[in-house]
């Protein structure tokens, strides 16, 4: 190496450096250290004349190495390295030696600053001494620019780079770009219209040939560096094809689900599939889907119940009972008595009372049965293959309903006179009337399902020789158990399920006085009600288990228990007493908590027994297999036998079933025989969960308990069997349906499908990710307003009229929910106005910043009220007028002219706690006019909270995506606050808008253009510079570990296979010396932080 | 004494434990609006703070309005600036009483005074002891229409007439005493 020789230069940065420290004892100073040639003190070392001395110095001393003592290297290190540069060395051998912020600015007394200068000068001579020779490389850059935020800032920035002849790709997170500008009524202080000033813009975008608007999407991921980014855009499913979609609206006018329309604050409402806003762009249909509804995933049977409560709630009962017989026929029924798992699910319980769903389904079965059903149409029978269906219960006929549906010819065989099974016979009239199985089992035939009653099939290879393909065997559980008591075989002992037969059948039976039913279940309670009907008096129920035990549905018990029949629970019978061959009682023994009884008798003329029910296998044919507990032995989730083609399902595999298992086991039943037929595959798929939707927003939701059933009053029920529950009218429930939260909002009724004649909509495609390469990322991601329900004292939420800035925004805006009526929640014009600053801002407790927007948009507030309500009295209460702008301070005269009510002081609270008759029906702010020192309460009808400005709530995901820091205030990080505030601390990486901080439309629009200018200008320069200050692996010394591999933060480290070492790419690499730290071999070095230079520059440090 | 006086009023409170957030109150006066006993207040807690920063010390110290102050904290809560008003009440009226300063208008200071005498005694409150205390050096007659209250008190035995002394009088005695010296107070 040649002899080293090193120019230092003190800088006296006016008085800012020199005032505190003694830059000629420090340039003497300099001068005595080794290797330095020369050392000189300047005024202003940055400026022309400064750098020249370095220049000439480097020619004429032949300097190799130059050390400057100045400002910090942030500020002015490039323009020294350029100056030596220019003189012929090599930029990298200069270091800069900060005495000015980490110096001057930081200490007071001279003496001690001058000698702190002293040994930072001399920690920067010892190491520029080891600096080497390092080549900053050059890439080309990549002219595509993608732009985050489509707010005013992001459309601004596209359509600067768009004009420039580039390509963006503008990405939004909501269905249309307009950010909150779209959603303001006028712009202070021109007071133009947003909307007309803005959507030429927005159309030019949507229309731009450069700009690829990707709206609905978000920025998922983002790898490489300057000039040459990836990003990963999830594209989130819109169900609509936006290039078939016409903005028709047809679709948002048919959708029967209502929910808070954000775009309007809340303030109205909007369907699921809606269009943003009367000037979206692109004016394209969305749906707004956010899962399934646990109502609809509860279902075992799959039902739609969202669809059809949506429905109901806006009167399209037809349609709403469609989508009950998209999946079962039985909607009478199953809406009588299903135990309704989807209401237990119903998210509407954790707010009061879920909604009853199982009644909303029975009113629109009832409904059409009122009004009268159009016969239902034979379906197109389109497969060759028959069906055998035995048993005409639930399950039957639901497998019979799918398979017809499906174009299968089916016949139902029924061995009893009439189909439906224990529909029929089993469940007494008074919960469900025989004339509602009639219909929905003539609904069934009128498909076109062949039903034969009185033919019971016990020979399954007949069937097959008689050219059915395939059989499903649902003939129930219609034995039943035995007591296995003494006395049981009196003919005063009734089978509970020849009881309920025999009645349905309308045999009369007589029943003594006083009847014991023996078991828990809901035959057990309707036995017992049916004898209630029958005349007796005293009925029991003896149960063997506890009262929370009991498997009869809560419901049914609370009937029984009204109309007086009694339960004796833990409670065994042991026999029956029978004397002179009648009966007399049940003997019984209680056992409660471990503690039996002693033997008791209930007395009893009749006993029913109601123990259960069980498979009579000789009614089914022999090659059958069945479990150890007697029924049918079935796959699991084929529900295929032991016979191939022969499928069963229902009671007859599992024992005693609800309606809605046994309709759901059918369902299951069909889709096997349609997959059997087909010769597909018999389980792929079929585990599938629906994905249930995981947050439903239930913050503004207002308590609303259920709507009251009228029922049978129970002095009227005991001599007859006419139906308990009497049903809802309409309007009850259309009442009750719109209770529903309407989880997963959209509930996939298909009504937009048919009235979209475009056939734009899609119900079953995914999210999308699109990958596209950019040399720049503008970010504009924009604000949120602060939200001031934490502020209790100002009642937002809990005061009607209380408003936020946005909400008045809407309210006052002509396409805005009252189309620019300014008025209050009950109609009424607001007599007087009071607008509160600074909510949320310079408040320690929230943000300390100040918004700077709110002063000025609170004074256009007031114009607006002063403009549509001339009369009302308007009141700004301010803690300072901040005024600062182009016409700004104007505007505030002007509305002083207007004869707005000026009060220097804060608003403290509102209240609503009348003390005068003038306070009364008002809300009352509390305030201190500080300019007479008076406490004082003013009246008025509604007030308007000037909120903060926050940043947005994508800001956190796309800072994190981007790797670019925030301020502490949660606004992302500019570069420099004055000289680069577009800039981010990651080159290539641009800020602009609100999301930097808060700021006016004028502000924004000028940010955005300068971010736009310095992504061109990267563009037309067509390269940028690499630092050469990376890292480097010694081959020799990489053992080949990898761990650098996965620490590198800018993936700039592979591991080359062949050689078995890693290699760095110096073009990824920031040099910012992970891995350096982490190699445990010493592999890596840092250029221009080599171990040598850092070691001489604290030892410089301490010399 | 000498010394203070020569310091601006303003620097002096800020000096003051509890007087720290003086500097910091942009004058909104959230505080007064909080205030529930603003109305009987001689200058408006916002306006005592603006005096105390005019360096208007006769005025502020002589005056009634912050012994006015119920300690409720409603203003400490609502502050924007964390000024912590409360605070900053309590510690002008130890100002007051340090400089030796007689407010009119109120009997506070000696029902504070009363208070401090019974701990400093008995190393707890007497209720009793307080109360003869405060109307001995006010309006003794005005005791007489509490006297039903306090019969009711008596009677219920929640006013015991003998006043109980604490354990470790002693060790409290210390502390006042230490503190006495740190806030030069007599």
């Amino acid at each position: 190496m040649d002899e080293v020789r090193i120019g230092v230069y003190i800088c006296d940065c006016g008085t800012n450096i020199a005032a505190t420290v003694d830059t000629k004892k420090v340039t003497e100073f300099a001068q005595g250290l080794d290797s330095v040639v020369v050392a000189r003190n300047y005024k202003y070392m940055c400026s022309d004349p400064g750098q020249n001395l370095i220049k000439d110095d480097i020619k004429e001393k032949k300097l190799n190495r130059v050390v400057v003592a100045a400002c910090s290297p942030r500020m002015h290190e490039p323009t020294f390295r350029r100056a030596v540069q220019d003189a012929g060395i090599n930029k990298y051998y200069f270091q800069m030696a900060n005495i000015r912020e980490q110096c001057s600015w930081v200490h007071e007394n001279k003496e001690m600053a001058t000698e702190k200068a002293k040994a930072l000068v001399e920690a920067a001579v010892r190491r520029v001494a080891y600096h080497e020779s390092l080549q900053t490389r050059e890439v080309p850059v990549n002219p595509n620019v993608l732009v985050v935020g489509g707010g005013i800032a992001g459309i601004q920035a596209a359509l600067e780079i768009a004009d420039g002849g580039k390509k963006v790709y503008l990405v939004e997170k909501d269905p249309s770009i307009g950010g909150h500008m779209a959603m303001f009524d006028k712009t202070f202080p021109t007071l133009d219209c947003a909307a007309c000033i803005l959507t030429p813009k927005m159309t030019t975008v949507g229309q731009h040939p450069n700009i690829d608007l990707l709206s609905y999407s978000e920025v998922e991921e983002v790898s490489g560096f300057v000039g040459n980014f990836k990003a990963k855009i999830k594209r989130k499913a819109r169900y609509v094809d936006e290039t078939k979609c016409t903005g028709c609206g047809e679709c948002t006018k048919v959708c029967p689900v209502h929910v808070d329309n954000e775009f309007d604050m809340g303030l109205s409402q909007r369907s699921a599939a809606y269009i943003q806003s009367a000037y979206a762009v692109p004016n394209k249909a969305v749906i707004d889907k956010k899962g399934v509804s646990p109502c609809r995933v509860a279902c075992p049977a799959g039902v739609n119940a969202h669809a059809y409560i949506a429905l109901i709630s806006q009167g399209k009962f037809k349609e709403a009972l469609e989508v009950v017989r998209k999946s079962i026929p039985l909607a009478g029924v199953v809406g009588r008595v299903c135990y309704h798992p989807c209401e237990t699910e119903c998210e509407r319980a954790t707010v009061d009372e879920g909604l009853m769903i199982r009644d909303l389904k029975r009113f629109v079965a009832d409904y059409e049965m009122k009004i009268g059903r159009e016969k239902a149409g034979p379906v197109e029978i389109t497969k060759d293959d028959r069906v055998a269906v035995i048993g005409s219960g639930p399950a039957g006929l639901a497998c019979a309903f799918d398979l017809i549906k499906n174009g299968y010819r089916v016949t139902v065989f029924e061995k009893a006179e009439k189909a439906g099974g224990l529909m029929r016979y089993g469940i007494p009239n008074f919960k469900l009337p025989e004339n509602i199985v009639d219909n929905e089992i003539e609904c069934i035939q009128e498909m076109g399902v062949e039903i034969k009653t009185g033919s019971e099939i016990n020979d399954i290879p007949d069937l097959f020789n008689k050219g059915y393909k395939a059989v499903f065997l649902a003939t129930g559980a219609g034995k039943n158990k035995e007591l296995g008591i003494p006395g049981e075989e009196n003919d005063n002992v009734f089978p509970a399920l020849d009881f309920l037969k025999k009645i349905n059948s309308g045999e009369k039976i007589a029943v003594g006085n006083k009847v014991v039913i023996i078991g828990g279940g809901n035959i057990a309670v309707e036995a017992a009600r049916v004898a209630w009907r029958l005349g007796a008096n005293d009925v029991t129920i003896v149960y063997k288990k506890s009262e929370a035990e009991i498997p009869a549905s809560d419901s049914e018990v609370e009937e029984a228990e009204q109309e007086g029949i009694k339960f004796k629970y833990d409670t065994t019978a042991d026999e029956i007493v029978v004397r002179d061959g009648k009966v007399t009682g049940v003997k019984c023994v209680s056992e409660a908590k471990g503690q039996k009884s002693d033997q008791f008798v209930i007395d009893a003329d009749n006993v029913i027994n109601a123990v259960g029910q069980a498979v009579e296998k000789t009614e089914l044919s022999k090659e059958l297999a069945f479990t150890d507990l007697g029924y049918l032995e079935v796959d699991p989730v084929t529900l295929e036998t032991n016979v191939s083609g022969v499928f069963a399902g229902g009671e007859v595999v599992a024992g005693q079933l609800d309606v809605i298992a046994s309709v759901a086991a059918g369902k299951a039943g069909a889709e096997s025989i349609d997959r059997y037929l087909s010769g597909n595959d018999m389980r792929e798929g079929r585990f599938e969960q629906m994905p249930r939707v995981t947050k439903v927003n239930k913050d503004k939701v207002k308590t609303k308990t259920r709507v009251v059933m009228s029922k049978l009053e129970t002095s009227k029920r005991n001599d007859n069997f006419d139906e308990v529950e009497l049903g809802f009218d309409e309007s009850l429930a259309i009442e009750e349906a719109k209770r529903c939260l309407n989880c997963a909002v959209c509930s996939e009724c298909m009504l937009c499908v048919k009235a979209c004649e475009a056939e734009a909509i899609v119900h079953d495609v995914k999210e999308q990710t699109l990958e596209v390469e950019v040399g720049s990322i503008i970010v504009a991601t924009g604000m949120k307003q602060f939200d001031p329900e934490v502020m209790y004292t100002y009642g937002y939420n809990r005061f009607d009229d209380v408003l936020t800035g946005l909400e008045f925004e809407r309210l006052s805006n002509a396409s805005g929910p009252t189309d620019g009526v300014v008025v209050k929640k009950n109609g009424e014009k607001p007599k007087s106005v009071a607008i509160l600053h600074c909510v949320g801002s310079r408040d320690e407790n929230y943000h300390k910043y100040c918004s700077r927007v709110c002063c000025m948009y609170s004074l256009k507030y007031a114009h607006l009220l002063k403009e549509k309500l001339p009369e009302a009295d308007v009141y700004q209460l301010y803690i300072d007028m901040r005024c600062a702008g182009s016409g700004y301070e104007e505007f505030y005269l002007r509305l002083q002219e207007e004869g707005v009510n000026f009060i220097r002081g804060r608003g403290a609270e509102i209240t609503n706690t009348a003390e005068t008759p003038e306070e009364k029906d008002k809300l009352i702010v509390h305030c201190e006019d500080t300019l007479i020192r008076k406490k004082r309460r003013l009246p008025v009808d509604m007030v308007i909270l000037s909120c903060a400005l926050e940043p947005s709530d994508g800001a956190e995901q796309i800072g994190r995506v981007l790797s670019i820091s925030k301020k502490a205030d949660g606004f992302f990080l500019e570069k420099h606050p004055k000289l680069d505030p577009v800039s981010t601390m990651t080159d290539g990486i641009f800020i602009a808008g609100c999301c930097q901080g808060p700021k006016d439309i004028p502000d924004t629009v000028a940010q955005a253009s300068a971010a736009a200018a310095r992504a061109l200008a990267m563009i037309s320069n067509n390269k940028v510079e690499i630092d050469g200050a990376t890292s480097e692996i010694i081959e020799e010394l990489c053992s080949g570990c990898r761990i650098c591999n996965n620490l590198c933060p800018y993936s700039a480290i592979t591991f080359n296979e062949t050689k078995k070492v890693s290699e760095i790419n110096p073009v990824l690499c920031k040099g910012c010396g992970v891995c350096v730290s982490a190699c445990p071999s010493d592999a890596i070095t840092g250029n221009h932080f080599t171990n040598k230079q850092i070691m001489a520059e604290i030892e410089g440090v301490l010399a | 004494m000498e010394k203070t006086q020569t310091m601006s009023f303003l620097k002096e409170v800020s000096q003051v434990p509890g007087g720290e957030g003086v500097n910091l109150c942009i004058q909104c006066g959230t505080c007064t609006a909080s205030c529930p006993s603003a109305k009987i207040w001689e200058y408006t807690p916002s306006e005592v703070i603006a005096m105390v920063r005019a360096d208007m010390r006769d005025a502020v110290l002589s005056s009634s309005s912050m012994w006015c102050c119920l300690s409720c904290y409603s203003c400490t809560v609502r502050c924007p600036r964390d000024v912590e008003p409360t605070s900053l009440f309590h510690a002008l009226e130890s100002l007051a009483i340090k400089h030796g300063y007689k407010p009119k208008n109120t009997t506070t200071p000696v029902m504070y005074n009363s208070f401090v005498k019974s701990i400093k005694k008995n190393g707890r409150v007497s209720e009793f002891q307080m109360m003869m205390g405060y109307y001995l050096s006010t309006n003794p007659f005005s005791a007489l229409g509490m006297m039903s209250v306090a019969w009711k008190l008596l009677s219920h035995g929640r006013m015991p007439l003998s006043a109980r002394k604490i354990k470790g009088k002693k060790d409290l005695d210390k502390i006042v005493k230490k503190l006495n010296e740190v806030r030069g107070a007599q």
